[in-house]
């Protein structure tokens, strides 16, 4: 026999929706009695890849091949047919099954009658690979860990023979990764083909055997894990420094004006998103948030605003605490947040109305009188147009037709035409062209001269180490360092993203995050 | 494995024009007429002159064509305001389903202050009256849903539901009911049967020549104009789309989400008391199931004109010249009954509804996809 | 006629013989909605089955082309509106209604077409025999509880068996536990290859034909007269809705469920009887009025909805995914 075939090879791959390209001519391939790890930041179309071969989407074009014969994957059924199972990252379950019922819910072999030595069935079968379940619990009832066990071991049960798992260990302690991988590992030996989807250089570099990198849709390289380190890899994923022209205004600095202290929030699964976070921004300057998306970026904005409930912790506005405080008082405050989520659509716009309408939408109650203003409306929407040079056919039309980057200008232009004095701005320049992208950058500028406290959440990192005065980076809610964006590089950057490399006790003398001249009186911290 | 490409695919459309749409429901109505003429054929009974009937609503040659055309008033003017009400409630995807109830709540509290002022103060006074403490009813019991719905996300759809029958017997128990206590009846009567208003508690009408304008329709017409101002001009309209269109921008700009909510079902619902009030002061007497199934008629209306005003106006004035046309046409058949409107009804709204998908979703050809 | 137990013992079988409607209705709903459609088309949907099946059963002389017939006539009911929310991704709530309103049309458009020339009832023999009286041999003679449950038609036994196969079905079978799936997270079943369309097409149909029998049962029970004015199913569309909430979604409490609505219902035609029969510990009865028992169920459902609202979901049996449309590649 000469070169072994395939499990399944991806030949050409392009999928987009609407107007965003999610997976631009990407070429993947896994063997048989191998371990693939995908590697790439979120966004970069890891998911959408694999949603392709789980048949949750179809390929825009491009062409698959399960053990060397073309197949064409139109459903989640097909999928399993060809022996492709994939444990989501976000869990395919019905909360009020027991552990055994999710199981056998996609269980063909199996007779019409439900018996009870189902459960008998599945308790086996967890124990042969490894797993200790107790098949009768009910999923509401489980912990996150839990869940992501029944999930692998539905998979197996299925007897898929590629098995993808989308960001498994996220969820998963210590221990818990290290059993799971000593069954990516039995499986591997009984020929499965594994893909698994992943950030973490470690986890990369101790379980696979070679990596396929992605980055922004686009397909990079695969490479030999044996033939590689943490640094080539984490260059592959980040990409080498480039060369932009943005302007780094050097302001005058005034005292802080947000101070986060030992904050910490939950994320919607009851999760810890934001862990013991400090950090403080000062009037003209801007602060760069790094790191993996989704690791605590939008709840800490939302918390800010006022969105978001926090665990405990402080955030001191001017000397004022704002924990508890409804969104509106904190807009009142002068703190603007913008977050331009993966659709972008969602928080901070209302998609089917107009953009007048959409300018309006923090300060409709403002004006006299029982009518809404739109005539100031329609002005601001028209400057907003002209000077952010949006495409649209006219104010009136609803935000959700717009295209491209020209919804995330509207939200912008109005967040900044309020005049806020702190700008918390997410993902501002999510798929924009060159232009517009550098437009916001200069309006982020003007807006730090004069003397504006901006908090960038950023996932270009050229962008933040040319635009930002500091860098935070995060990494699973934890705050891994605060470095000078002048001063540092894409490596240490990368590094300290997946968790590799950790700065925030470099100085002992004075705690990461937190200002010498601090507006937090020692009286209010031991409170 | 079969290798084989299903011929289309379905993706969501960016937006359609009007024009496709307004085309979507004249062929609807065009449609649901031919499928009813070939009932009709079947019955016997020949569809051209039956359709003329119902459309001149059998207004040319009576002896008191204005009567014809106040009677029609009557049933117009509760499902324009209806509809317009429960537009209100959805276009904050709050399933007001509860318009029947409300409607007789409504009629009730009207029909108490007409039995109870309704001889001791001038007619306009009492006719205000009626329509305030029917707006309150209505509203009162609309809100209490609104408020559960927010404090605990009860299933509004089921309870509106459940609350409609709950009101029915509670009206049923007053038509029923004799006793020395229970004045809404005619003291003469024998057998229980709700007494005339006294003559102060009749609605207010107009007269032009022999024809009697029903000031209803006025107010009617008044407040599909304030509620087009409303939902489009002010700020609590401004609110209402923000919320309907995502509770947590709303959220976001600050928006008291619950309390517009709550705000929104309690003027919905008061407008559909009002609508009660309205149709008991103009038929001068409590009835034990006064709605016409108007809370009904008023979700496809309102469906059928995307809960726009004008819309509204148009589809509300359709439904009820088919109704009250079938209605005056079938009288001259016995082999044809009024429900025919319904079956017209029903057939125009499945056909909008169908119609609705290609304006919101589009095929794609796969093979056409390929080929390129 | 007084006799004490005499009217007690009619009193409960009239609770059973009247109200085994509301269990076809409701079952058939439970069926729909755990596929996660909230079909409020229920109305409709039985008075479209009662008329082409009393017609069919009358033209054929039989009492299961009768019943065929109204399953499959309201099985197209539910087709309908499975073709548009579920293909066209229409608006349940108002598909539902017009399935309602047009069910309802049909219904008087077909009987005052056929104005003379509407059969009766009593000229059918297998339609008389099939709703007389089958008393179940020993059990029947059980004092009080013989007449009450077994002493009953045919259709009565098959709505309950119905109502219990449907249980073991939902609970029991793969393909309920499937349903079910559907009904809760569409997206999880998808994901390990459940055809969501083909189940909530073949539910929908079922369902609504389960509910159609009970519109046929409604049209025996009524001697198949047909009255311009009323339609036979008179709000027993809705009841089922209710019935289904206070159930609790589950087929077997549904029989029970029927039973209290119907002893409601029952009542408040035999509170002045029973009233008379039992003048002591009852007397109080006829006092209160007969609308009350009426309402009383819907209030009931109201409170019970409410509670349950309060509760977390745990334990409810409202699927969670009841009413929404499933659309594969929404983000």
């Amino acid at each position: 026999m000469g070169e072994q075939q395939y499990a399944i090879e991806m030949r050409g791959i392009c999928k987009s929706f609407g107007s965003v390209a999610a997976n631009k001519n990407i070429n993947l391939n896994v063997k048989p009695g191998e371990i693939l790890a995908l590697l790439g930041e979120n966004g970069s179309g890891k998911t959408t890849l694999m949603n392709m071969l789980s048949g949750i989407y179809k390929p825009d074009s491009g062409t698959i091949l399960a053990d060397g014969r073309e197949v064409v994957i139109n459903s989640p059924e097909d999928s399993k047919r060809l022996g492709i199972g994939m444990v989501h990252q976000h869990f395919k379950l019905v909360d009020v099954f027991s552990a055994a019922d999710n199981i056998w819910l996609g269980d063909d072999k199996s007779g019409q009658v439900l018996k009870k030595d189902r459960y008998d069935v599945i308790r086996d079968m967890a124990h042969k690979f490894g797993f200790d379940i107790d098949p009768r619990k009910k999923v509401y009832n489980m912990a996150v860990s839990e869940k992501q066990t029944l999930e692998i071991i539905k998979v197996l049960y299925y007897g898929a023979r590629v098995i993808i798992l989308d960001e498994p260990t996220a969820v998963l302690t210590v221990q818990e990764t290290a059993k799971l991988f000593n069954v990516l590992r039995r499986m591997k030996a009984e020929g499965h083909a594994i893909i698994i989807i992943t950030h973490k250089l470690n986890e990369v570099l101790e379980i696979s055997d070679r990596v396929a990198i992605l980055r922004k849709g686009e397909y990079i390289t695969t490479v030999d894990t044996a033939s590689t380190d943490e640094q080539q890899l984490t260059e592959y994923m980040v990409g080498r420094k480039v060369e932009l022209n943005i302007q780094r205004p050097v302001v005058e600095k005034t005292r802080p004006l947000l101070e986060i202290r030992d904050l910490t929030i939950k994320n919607d699964e009851g999760a810890v998103a934001i862990d013991h976070v400090n950090f403080y921004i000062r009037g003209g300057e801007i602060l760069g948030v790094a790191g993996i998306a989704g690791c605590g970026q939008k709840e800490l904005c939302e918390a800010i605003a006022g969105l978001r409930p926090i665990e405990g912790g402080m955030m001191i506005h001017k000397g004022d605490n704002i924990v508890g405080l409804p969104p509106k008082a904190i807009l009142e405050k002068g703190i603007s947040m913008s977050f331009i989520p993966e659709d972008r659509l969602g928080m901070g716009l209302a998609p089917s109305m107009s953009i007048t309408d959409n300018m309006l939408l923090k300060k409709y109650d403002l004006s006299k009188g029982p009518f809404v203003d739109r005539k100031t409306g329609r002005a601001e929407a028209r400057q907003v147009i002209q000077d952010l040079e949006v495409v649209t056919p006219s104010t009136e039309t609803p935000v959700r037709r717009l295209s491209g980057g020209n919804v995330q200008k509207v939200l912008l232009g109005r967040e900044i035409k309020a005049g806020p004095n702190v700008i918390v701005t997410a993902y501002p320049v999510r798929g924009l062209d060159i232009n517009s992208s550098y437009a916001i950058y200069d309006i982020l500028n003007t807006q730090k001269k004069d003397g504006v406290g901006i908090l960038f959440v950023g996932e270009d990192l050229d962008v933040m180490m040319d635009l930002c005065d500091k860098i935070m980076v995060l990494c699973h809610g934890r705050v891994m360092g605060v470095v000078h964006a002048h001063k540092t590089s894409k490596e240490e950057l990368g590094l300290m993203m997946t968790g590799a490399l950790d700065l925030s006790n470099r100085y002992e003398d004075k705690p990461a995050g937190i200002a010498k001249d601090s507006r937090i009186e020692e009286k209010e911290e031991e409170e | 494995m079969k290798n084989h490409q299903p011929v289309f695919r379905v993706v969501k459309r960016e937006g359609a024009g009007p024009g496709r749409q307004v085309l979507a429901y004249v062929a609807a109505v065009v449609l649901a007429l031919a499928a009813g003429a070939v009932l009709l054929q079947v019955q016997g009974v020949d569809p051209l002159t039956f359709y003329r009937q119902m459309l001149t609503m059998g207004i040319p040659g009576s002896r008191y064509p204005w009567r014809a055309v106040e009677n029609f008033i009557k049933l117009f003017v509760p499902l324009l305001i209806v509809s317009l009400a429960l537009a209100l409630a959805f276009k904050m995807r709050f399933w007001n389903i509860g318009g029947e109830g409300q409607f007789m709540m409504g009629a009730f509290w009207a029909a108490f202050v007409a039995m109870k002022l309704g001889d001791r103060l001038p007619q306009p006074a009492v006719v205000l009256i009626m329509a305030l403490c029917g707006a309150l009813g209505g509203g009162l019991y609309g809100m209490f849903v609104a408020a559960l719905k927010v404090k605990w996300g009860t299933n509004e759809t089921l309870l509106t539901l459940m609350l409609n029958y709950v009101a029915i017997y509670f009206l049923q128990f007053f038509a029923e009911t004799k006793g020395e206590w229970n004045f809404f009846l005619d003291p003469e009567s024998a057998r229980p049967k709700f007494a005339k208003f006294p003559e102060g508690a009749q609605m207010i009408t107009i007269p032009i020549g022999p024809f009697r304008l029903n000031l209803s329709l006025v107010a009617a017409l008044v407040l599909c104009a304030l509620i087009f101002l409303y939902l489009n001009y002010t700020k609590r309209g401004y609110e209402i789309a923000v919320v309907g269109d995502s509770p947590s921008t709303a959220r976001y700009a600050g928006m008291k989400v619950g309390r517009i909510v709550i705000r929104t079902i309690f003027l919905s619902a008061a407008l559909i008391g009002l609508a009660g009030a309205f149709h008991v002061s103009s038929a001068g007497v409590m009835s034990a199931s006064p709605t016409n199934d108007v809370g009904w008629t008023g979700v496809v209306v309102a469906w059928l004109a995307k809960l726009n005003t004008a819309g509204i106006l148009v589809a509300a004035l359709l439904i009820t010249v088919l109704q009250f046309g079938c209605q005056t046409a079938s009288a001259a058949y016995p082999s044809i009954d009024a429900n025919f409107a319904n079956l017209l009804q029903g057939v125009i709204l499945f056909i909008v509804l169908a119609a609705d998908f290609f304006t919101r979703f589009q095929l794609v050809w796969t093979r056409k996809e390929a080929a390129k | 006629m007084n006799d004490p137990i005499n009217v007690a013992t009619l009193f409960l079988f009239n609770i059973v013989l009247v109200n085994i409607p509301l269990l076809y209705g409701t079952v058939g709903e439970i069926v729909v909605e755990k596929s996660g459609s909230l079909n409020l088309g229920v109305e409709g949907t039985m008075a479209v089955g009662a008329i082409f099946g009393y017609l069919a059963g009358c033209m054929s002389n039989s009492l299961l082309v009768g019943l065929l017939t109204s399953f499959l006539a309201a099985g197209l009911c539910g087709l309908l509106f499975a073709v548009l929310t579920v293909s066209l991704q229409a608006n349940q709530n108002v598909t539902g209604l017009t399935i309602t309103t047009f069910g309802l049309g049909l219904y008087f458009f077909i009987g005052k077409g056929l104005g003379e020339k509407w059969p009766a009832m009593t000229g059918v023999p297998a339609l008389m025999d099939g709703f007389a009286a089958l008393e179940i041999p020993l059990l029947s003679r059980l004092p009080v509880l013989g007449k009450v449950f077994f002493s009953q038609n045919l259709l009565v036994y098959l709505g309950v068996a119905v109502a219990v196969l449907v249980w073991w079905y939902l609970n029991f079978t793969k393909t309920g536990l499937r349903l079910r799936a559907v009904g809760e997270n569409p997206g999880a079943a998808d994901s390990v290859g459940v055809n969501i369309l083909l189940y909530k097409y073949l539910h929908l149909m079922a369902g609504s034909g389960i509910m159609g029998l009970g519109g046929f049962y409604m049209a025996l029970n009524m001697s198949g007269s047909f009255e311009g004015s009323n339609c036979w199913i008179n709000g027993y569309g809705w009841i089922a809705i209710a019935l289904v909430i206070f159930a609790n979604w589950n087929p077997v409490l549904a029989i029970l469920g029927t039973l209290v609505f119907g002893f409601f219902n029952t009542l408040q035609i035999y509170s002045g009887a029973l009233a008379g029969a039992f003048a002591g510990p009852l007397g109080w009865l006829s006092a209160v009025p007969p609308q009350l028992y009426k309402a009383l169920p819907f209030i009931i459902t109201a409170i019970v909805l409410v509670a349950t609202s309060i509760r977390a979901r745990e334990g409810s049996g409202q699927p969670a995914a009841l009413g929404l449309n499933y659309f594969r590649e929404e983000r």
